[in-house]
C-alpha cells in the first residue's frame, strides 16, 4: 500500500467533536446532517427489513394464518413505502450524497447548509408520520403506489391514507430542498479548475438526479394533493360517478413514479463508477460516455411512466409510443455496464469487499435490467405486471442494483466517515451471504410470476404449484437477514474497537475526499485546492494520468507531497453558525400534519404559528433576508452568480412541472362535469383586466430592482408599494370572482370544471399571497432604510419568484378562460 | 491469477441455464393451473412468441456480459501487488460505438414484433362472430353478463374456437382480470370499459385471479373459466337461462331450505329468479352448477357453503356479506336447497 | 464547458427604464389582441393555435426580459428551460391520452 499523504501533519478536530447534544440538534455541518440521515436510515432499514420478513413468514405455506389479510396488506405497503422513502434514498442522497458532495468538489459545506438541516428534519418528521398509525388509525395499506380510488374515503375509512399521504407530502418536500441544494452546490462551487468534465462520475449523477428530483416530486405533491382534498373536502378527482378517473392519480403518480426509480439508480451507478477505478487502480473507462449516458437516461426517464399503465388501457399508439421509449433507456444503462467491465479490464484489481460488492452489482443489475427489456414489450408485460416476476425484477434492479452499490459505498466510505475501518473478514462473510440469500429469495420470484402468482396476495391455493418456491425463498429472506445482521455487527465493531483508525487515504483513493483527514474536520479542506485535471487527487499524488504514478508506485517510491497552494491558518476559516430553527420548523409542519389527521384545529394553528416564526425567524437570522451560504459570493464555479439565484431558478423550474401537471387536469377535466356550471361562467371582462393589473406589477417590479441596483431609495420604496397595491388589488380581484362564483351555485366540489379550476386558480392565488408578503416585508425593509444597492440581490430575488407567478398568470388567463370556448380535450 | 471467487460467480452462469431449462419445463401447465407459459388461447400464444424472442436475445446479452465480466475480472487483469501495472486506457471509440450500437439493433428487432403484436392483440372492433360478453368487477367476485341474458359469477363458461370480446367494467375500484393460460392481464378501471379480446384454443379449466391490488380481500378474488366445446357451451348456456330447478318432490330438507332462503335477508343481496330480486352479490340462481363458492376460494361442498354462510369474514376478511346465524336443522335445510339450484 | 472563464464581473447588466416600458407596452398590446381574438367569432376556427402563440409570446417577453434571462449566464436559462420543456411534454401528453380515453370512458350521467 502507498505510503499517505498528509496534507496537514497537526491534529484537527474532526467534525464528529465537540457540541454536546445541542450540537447535533443545531448543527448544519453537511457531515452531521448525513451522520443524521445515517441513523435514521439504518434504523428504518431495520423496521423495513422486519416487514419484509413477516411477509416471507406468511408465505412460507398456503393458506397460512401467520398475519391477517390487514396485517398482511399494511406490511407489503410499508415495506415498500420505508424502503424506498426513508431508507434507500435517505442512504443515497441525505447520507452519502451530503457526506461526499463538498469533499469530492472540493468545497467547505453545500450551498444552503440551514436548507441542508431543514431537509433532514422533514425527512425525520415525515418518517415519524408515516408510522404514527402504529399508535392511532392503522398503518397505510393500499400499497406503495396508493392507487386511487381504493384510497378514497369511501373505500378506505379511517386515517391510515391520511397518514400515507400527508407524510409523503413533507417527505417530498424534504427531497425536493435537497435536490434544489444538491444541484446549486455541484453547479457553483466546485473547487477552481474543476469542470464539469473533471466531476467525480458520482457528482454527474448527483447532480442530474437533482435535476430529476425538482422535476418528478411536483407530480407526485399534485397527485397527493387532489388525494388529500378528496379525502378532507369532498371533492371528486378521482371518482368515477362523478365523471373523474382513477387513471389520472395513474399518470400522475408514475410521472413522479418512473423518474424516482432513477433518482434511486442513477446514484448509485455514479458510486459504482467511484468504486471500480479505485479498485482497479485504473481511470473510469468511457468517462465522457458515462456522463452522456446519465443525461440521456435521466431525460428518457420521463417519456417512460406509461410501461406501468400498459394493462390500463391507453390504447395501441399509446403502448407502442411508451414500448419504444421504455427499451431506449436501456442503451445508455448497456453502455455503463460494459464501460465498467472495461474499467477493470486491464486493471490491478484489490479484492475489497467494497470491490466484491460493485463486481456483484454489475451482474445483478443486468439481470434486474434484461427483464426490464421484457416488461418493455408491452404485451409481454400484460402477463408479467403485477406478478411476481415484477417483484423479482424491481428487486433485482434496487436491492441488486442499488443496496449492493450502497453496501459497496458503505464499506468504501466508512474509513472516511467514521474514522475507522469496517472488517474485511467479517465484509466477504456479509457479501457472500448477501449474494446468496438474495438470490435464493428473489430468483424463484422471476418463477412464480411465471407461473401466475399476483403480487400483494397475502395467502395463496395449495393447488397453485406455488409452493416449494415460495418456501425456498422464505429460506433464502433468511439467510439475507443474517447478512443484514452481520452488516450491524461490523458496524458496531468497528465503532466500538479502539485501536484500528483509518488512514486519510485507505484504498489508494482517487477523489480528493481521500486528500482530507479520516475523519475530515468539520471545514473539509484547510485550503482548497487547485483542480487539474480528472481524478484531481490521483494528479496530486502520481501526476498526469497516472502514468507516471504507477510506475512511481512500483518502483516502491512514496508518491510526492502535494503542496497546498495558499496555505492558510485553520482560524481564518468561517463556518456558518449552527441553526435551531430548521429543527423548530419541521416540528411546527409535523404538527401541522397531525392535527389535519386527527382532525383538531387547535392543533394545526399551533403548527402553523410555529411554522410561520421559524420561516421568519430563519429569514431574520442573517443580515440580508435569505439563505447564506460560508461565503456564496466567493463560490468558485458560480461564474460569477449568486448561489441563491441558481437555486431560486431551480425552484422556478421545479414549479413548471407543479402548474403543468393542475393545468393538464383542468383540460382534461374541465368539460366532464355531470351537472352545474361549466366554463362559460368565468368573467372574461374582469380577468382581462386582472391580467393587466399584474402585467403593470411586473413592470413596476423591475423598475423597483433598477432603483434598488442604482441606489435610488426613494423610487425603490415607491415601486415596491406599487407592486404590493397591484397584487392586492388582483387578489381582491380574485376574492370577487371566487364570492360570485360561490353565489351563482359553484362551490368548490359542485362538479368536476368547479374543482380543478377552484384548485388550479386557488393554488395561483396562494402564489401571489406569497409574493405579496414577501414583497411586503422588502418594502417595510425599504421603508426602515435596510435595502439599498448592497441588498439588490434580495430584491432581484423576490422579482424573479414574482415574475415567475406572473407567466403562470399568462397561461393561465390563455389556457383557462380564453380557450373556454374550445371543447374539452 | 484467478482469485477466490472465481468458481462461485460461473455458477452464476450455470444457475441461469439451469433457470432456462425451469422455465423450459415450467410450460406444461401440470402442476401451476395458471402458467403463463402454457398458452390456450391466440392472445397468450402471440404473448409467447413474443416472450421467448425477447428471452433468447436475453440471454444472448446475458451471456456476453457475463462472459466479458469473467475475462476482465479474471483473465485480463492483475491483482495489486503482482509485478503486471494497471493498463491506464480509459476510453476506444470504436468499443464504445460497437456497444451502443449493438443493443440499438437488438431492441430494433424486438420493438417491430412488439408493436405487431400491441396493434394485433388490441382490435379496435370485435371480430366477426365474437361472442361479446360483459364481465363486472366487484369487491371482491366477478360478474359476467351474456348476450342472451345468460348470467353467471367467478365461473364463466366460454367456446372454444370461437373469438370472445370481454368488455370490462367495475362496480367499485380498480381490479384486474387476469386468466394467464388464455392472456395477458387488463384492468378493470371504474369510469372506463376496457376491452380484451381473444379465441380459446383448448377446451378446459382456467382458473384466474384479480392482479390489481383492491383491499383487504384482493388474494381472494379468484374465479375460473371453463372452455367448453360448442355443444356443450350451448349446453351450458341454455340451462343458465333457465329458471332455478325445480325441488325434487319429497324432498323435504331442500323445500324447507327454500323457505328459509326467502325469509332470511339473503334475498337483499341475492337473486334467484323467481323467488327473490337482489342484485348486489352473485346470481344464485344456479349456484349448484358452480364448482366453487367464494369466488373461487372454497370448494362447492355442503361443508363450505354451510362454513360461507356462518362466517364469511374467515374465508374473505372484509367481504360485504354479513354472517348468518341459522341453527343447525336450519342451516342444513338451506344448504340443502342451494345446492339443489342445478 | 468551462463556466470559470467567462465568468464576468458577477454583476449582469440589465437594461434601462426605456427597455421594459416597451415591453410592457408590448404586453398589453398581446393581451388586447388576445381579448380581441376571443371575442371575435370569425377567428375561433383559428382560436386555439393564435392564443397559444399570443401567450408564448407574452411567456418569452417576460421570462427573456423582465425575469433577465436574455442577459444572465446560460445556466440560469438551462436550469429553467430543460423543466420547462418537460412540463410542455407533459401537457401535451397527458392531453393525448386523456383524449383517447375519454373514448373508452362510460358515457358520463
Amino acid at each position: 500500500m502507498a505510503a499517505q499523504p498528509k496534507p496537514l501533519p497537526a491534529h484537527q478536530p474532526s467534525y464528529l467533536e465537540g457540541g454536546g447534544i445541542l450540537g447535533w440538534l443545531t448543527t448544519i455541518d453537511h457531515k452531521r446532517v448525513a451522520v443524521m440521515y445515517l441513523v435514521s436510515a439504518l434504523f428504518f432499514l431495520a423496521l423495513g427489513g422486519f416487514e419484509a420478513m413477516a411477509i416471507r413468514v406468511q408465505l412460507w405455506r398456503p393458506d397460512n394464518h401467520a398475519l391477517s389479510a390487514a396485517v398482511y396488506n399494511a406490511f407489503f405497503t410499508m415495506h415498500g413505502t420505508t424502503m424506498i422513502f426513508l431508507v434507500v434514498m435517505p442512504l443515497l442522497l441525505g447520507f452519502f450524497g451530503n457526506f461526499l458532495i463538498p469533499l469530492q468538489i472540493g468545497a467547505r459545506d453545500v450551498a444552503f447548509p440551514r436548507l441542508n438541516a431543514l431537509s433532514f428534519w422533514l425527512a425525520l418528521v415525515a418518517g415519524i408520520l408515516l408510522h404514527l398509525g402504529w399508535i392511532r388509525g392503522g398503518l397505510p395499506d393500499a400499497g406503495w403506489f396508493g392507487y386511487a380510488n381504493l384510497t378514497e374515503r369511501y373505500f378506505t375509512p379511517g386515517l391510515a391514507i391520511d397518514w400515507w399521504a400527508i407524510g409523503l407530502l413533507v417527505s417530498g418536500t424534504s427531497t425536493v430542498l435537497t435536490g434544489l441544494n444538491f444541484l446549486t452546490t455541484i453547479v457553483a462551487m466546485r473547487a477552481p479548475g474543476m469542470t464539469y468534465m473533471r466531476m467525480p462520475m458520482f457528482m454527474w449523477s448527483l447532480m442530474v438526479t437533482s435535476i430529476l428530483i425538482l422535476i418528478a416530486f411536483p407530480a407526485l405533491t399534485i397527485g397527493l394533493i387532489f388525494l388529500l382534498f378528496d379525502r378532507f373536502f369532498g371533492t371528486h378527482f378521482y371518482v368515477a360517478s362523478a365523471g373523474a378517473t382513477p387513471i389520472l392519480w395513474q399518470h400522475l403518480f408514475w410521472l413522479f413514479g418512473h423518474p424516482e426509480v432513477y433518482i434511486m439508480a442513477l446514484p448509485a451507478f455514479g458510486i459504482i463508477s467511484e468504486v471500480i477505478p479505485t479498485f482497479s487502480r485504473k481511470p473510469l473507462f468511457g468517462y465522457p460516455m458515462m456522463a452522456y449516458s446519465i443525461c440521456l437516461i435521466a431525460f428518457l426517464s420521463y417519456g417512460v411512466w406509461g410501461h406501468h399503465m400498459f394493462a390500463t388501457g391507453m390504447g395501441p399508439v399509446a403502448d407502442s409510443a411508451f414500448a419504444i421509449t421504455s427499451m431506449l433507456i436501456a442503451i445508455p444503462t448497456g453502455v455503463k455496464i460494459f464501460s465498467w467491465i472495461a474499467t477493470i479490464w486491464g486493471g490491478s484489481l484489490r479484492m475489497t469487499t467494497a470491490f466484491y460488492f460493485a463486481l456483484g452489482m454489475i451482474l445483478e443489475f443486468t439481470l434486474g435490467g434484461l427483464s426490464g427489456i421484457m416488461h418493455a414489450s408491452a404485451p409481454i408485460d400484460l402477463q408479467q405486471t403485477d406478478s411476481y416476476f415484477v417483484v423479482a425484477h424491481f428487486h433485482y434492479v434496487l436491492f441488486g442494483g442499488v443496496m449492493f452499490t450502497i453496501m459497496a459505498a458503505f464499506y468504501y466510505w466508512w474509513p472516511k466517515i467514521s474514522g475507522r475501518m469496517l472488517g474485511e473478514r467479517l465484509g466477504k462473510w456479509h457479501f457472500w451471504l448477501t449474494v446468496i440469500g438474495f438470490n435464493l429469495t428473489f430468483f424463484p420470484m422471476h418463477f412464480l410470476g411465471m407461473w401466475g402468482m399476483p403480487r400483494r396476495t397475502y395467502t395463496y391455493g395449495a393447488d397453485m404449484g406455488w409452493t416449494n418456491l415460495n418456501q425456498l425463498e422464505t429460506i433464502g429472506a433468511f439467510i439475507l437477514a443474517v447478512a443484514f445482521l452481520l452488516f450491524y455487527v461490523n458496524i458496531f465493531k468497528s465503532l466500538s474497537s479502539r485501536e484500528e483508525r483509518a488512514p486519510a487515504d485507505p484504498w489508494d483513493g482517487r477523489s480528493l475526499e481521500w486528500s482530507t483527514a479520516s475523519p475530515p474536520p468539520a471545514y473539509n479542506f484547510a485550503t482548497i485546492p487547485q483542480i487539474r485535471g480528472r481524478d484531481a487527487w490521483w494528479i496530486l499524488k502520481y501526476g498526469r494520468a497516472g502514468s507516471r504514478g504507477v510506475a512511481a508506485y512500483m518502483s516502491g517510491q512514496a508518491p510526492s507531497q502535494p503542496q497546498p497552494d495558499q496555505p492558510v491558518s485553520v482560524e481564518d476559516i468561517h463556518m456558518p453558525a449552527p441553526s435551531i430553527f430548521p429543527l423548530v420548523l419541521s416540528l411546527g409542519v409535523g404538527v401541522i400534519g397531525l392535527g389535519l389527521i386527527i382532525d383538531w384545529y387547535r392543533i394545526i394553528l399551533i403548527g402553523a404559528a410555529v411554522t410561520v416564526l421559524s420561516i421568519v425567524g430563519m429569514g431574520f437570522e442573517y443580515a440580508d433576508f435569505g439563505e447564506q451560504s460560508h461565503d456564496p459570493e466567493h463560490a468558485p464555479s458560480s461564474g460569477g452568480v449568486d448561489v441563491r439565484k441558481i437555486g431560486l431558478w431551480s425552484f422556478i423550474g421545479s414549479e413548471c412541472v407543479f402548474f403543468a401537471s393542475l393545468i393538464s387536469t383542468f383540460i382534461v377535466y374541465k368539460s366532464r362535469s355531470l351537472a352545474g356550471p361549466g366554463p362559460k361562467i368565468l368573467n372574461i371582462p374582469l380577468t382581462s383586466f386582472s391580467t393587466f393589473v399584474l402585467l403593470m406589477s411586473s413592470l413596476l417590479m423591475v423598475l423597483a430592482l433598477a432603483a434598488t441596483q442604482r441606489g435610488d431609495k426613494r423610487w425603490e420604496r415607491i415601486w415596491l408599494a406599487g407592486v404590493v397595491t397591484f397584487g392586492l388589488i388582483f387578489l381582491g380581484g380574485q376574492v370577487y370572482e371566487f364570492t360570485s362564483f360561490y353565489n351563482e351555485g359553484m362551490g368548490l366540489t359542485t362538479n368536476l370544471f368547479s374543482q380543478s379550476f377552484f384548485v388550479l386558480v386557488g393554488f395561483h392565488g396562494a402564489h401571489v399571497a406569497i409574493g405579496v408578503l414577501w414583497l411586503s416585508v422588502l418594502w417595510v425593509a425599504a421603508m426602515t432604510g435596510k435595502l439599498g444597492k448592497s441588498r439588490a440581490l434580495s430584491v432581484e430575488l423576490a422579482g424573479l419568484y414574482w415574475h415567475f407567478v406572473d407567466v403562470v398568470w399568462i397561461i393561465i388567463f390563455t389556457l383557462v378562460y380564453l380557450m373556454q370556448a374550445v371543447p374539452g380535450a | 491469477m484467478i482469485g477466490r471467487g472465481s468458481n462461485r460467480y460461473s455458477t452464476a452462469a450455470i444457475a441461469i441455464q439451469v433457470a432456462i431449462a425451469l422455465a423450459i419445463a415450467g410450460c406444461s401447465a401440470a402442476g401451476h393451473p395458471m402458467t403463463t407459459l402454457a398458452p390456450k388461447s391466440n392472445l397468450a400464444q402471440w404473448i409467447q412468441t413474443l416472450f421467448i424472442e425477447v428471452t433468447v436475445w436475453d440471454a444472448i446479452i446475458l451471456a456476453i456480459v457475463v462472459f466479458a465480466f469473467i475475462l476482465a475480472v479474471f483473465v485480463f487483469s492483475s491483482r495489486v501487488g503482482e509485478a503486471a501495472p494497471a493498463s491506464t486506457a480509459s476510453s476506444d471509440l470504436g468499443l464504445e460505438i460497437a456497444w451502443t450500437l449493438g443493443p440499438t439493433l437488438v431492441l430494433v428487432m424486438i420493438s417491430v414484433p412488439t408493436i405487431r403484436t400491441i396493434f394485433r392483440s388490441q382490435p379496435v372492433v370485435a371480430p366477426a362472430g365474437a361472442l361479446e360478453i360483459k364481465v363486472v368487477a366487484h369487491q371482491w367476485w366477478w360478474e359476467f353478463d351474456y348476450p342472451d341474458g345468460a348470467k353467471t359469477s367467478n365461473e364463466p363458461h366460454i367456446p372454444v374456437d370461437r373469438p370472445i370480446r370481454l368488455s370490462l367494467e367495475s362496480a367499485d375500484i380498480i381490479h384486474s382480470f387476469w386468466v394467464p393460460q388464455l392472456g395477458g392481464k387488463r384492468d378493470v378501471v371504474p369510469g372506463q370499459i376496457n376491452e380484451l379480446t381473444f379465441m380459446a384454443t383448448v377446451p378446459g379449466m382456467y382458473p384466474g385471479q384479480c392482479a390489481e391490488f383492491c383491499g383487504l380481500s384482493h388474494a381472494n378474488m379468484r374465479f375460473r373459466v371453463f372452455v367448453d366445446s360448442p355443444d356443450d357451451f350451448a349446453k351450458w348456456d341454455r340451462a343458465q337461462l333457465a329458471g332455478p330447478a325445480a325441488i325434487p318432490a319429497g324432498d323435504l330438507l331442500a323445500s324447507n331450505g327454500a323457505k328459509v332462503f326467502a325469509n332470511s335477508p339473503c334475498t337483499t343481496c341475492h337473486m334467484i329468479q323467481g323467488i327473490s330480486k337482489g342484485y348486489i352479490g352473485p346470481d344464485l340462481t344456479h349456484f349448484a352448477s358452480r364448482t366453487t363458492l367464494a369466488a373461487g376460494v372454497l370448494k362447492n361442498t355442503p361443508e363450505n357453503v354451510a362454513k360461507w354462510i356462518g362466517n364469511p369474514q374467515e374465508t374473505k376478511p372484509g367481504a360485504n356479506m354479513p354472517a348468518l346465524l341459522l341453527p343447525g336443522p336450519k342451516m342444513n335445510a338451506l344448504v340443502a336447497y342451494l345446492e339443489g339450484l342445478k | 464547458m468551462s463556466d470559470i472563464a467567462d465568468a464576468h464581473d458577477g454583476q449582469t447588466h440589465h437594461p434601462g427604464a426605456a427597455t421594459y416600458l416597451i415591453i410592457a407596452a408590448f404586453l398589453v398590446i398581446l393581451t388586447a389582441m388576445e381579448v380581441t381574438v376571443f371575442y371575435v367569432h370569425a377567428l375561433h376556427p383559428v382560436l386555439v393555435p393564435l392564443l397559444i402563440v399570443l401567450a408564448a409570446a407574452k411567456f418569452a417577453l417576460v421570462v427573456m426580459f423582465y425575469m433577465h434571462l436574455k442577459y444572465d449566464q446560460w445556466l440560469l436559462t438551462g436550469v429553467f428551460i430543460f423543466p420547462l420543456i418537460i412540463a410542455t411534454l407533459l401537457l401535451v401528453s397527458l392531453i393525448l391520452l386523456f383524449a383517447y380515453l375519454s373514448n373508452h370512458m362510460a358515457p358520463i350521467g
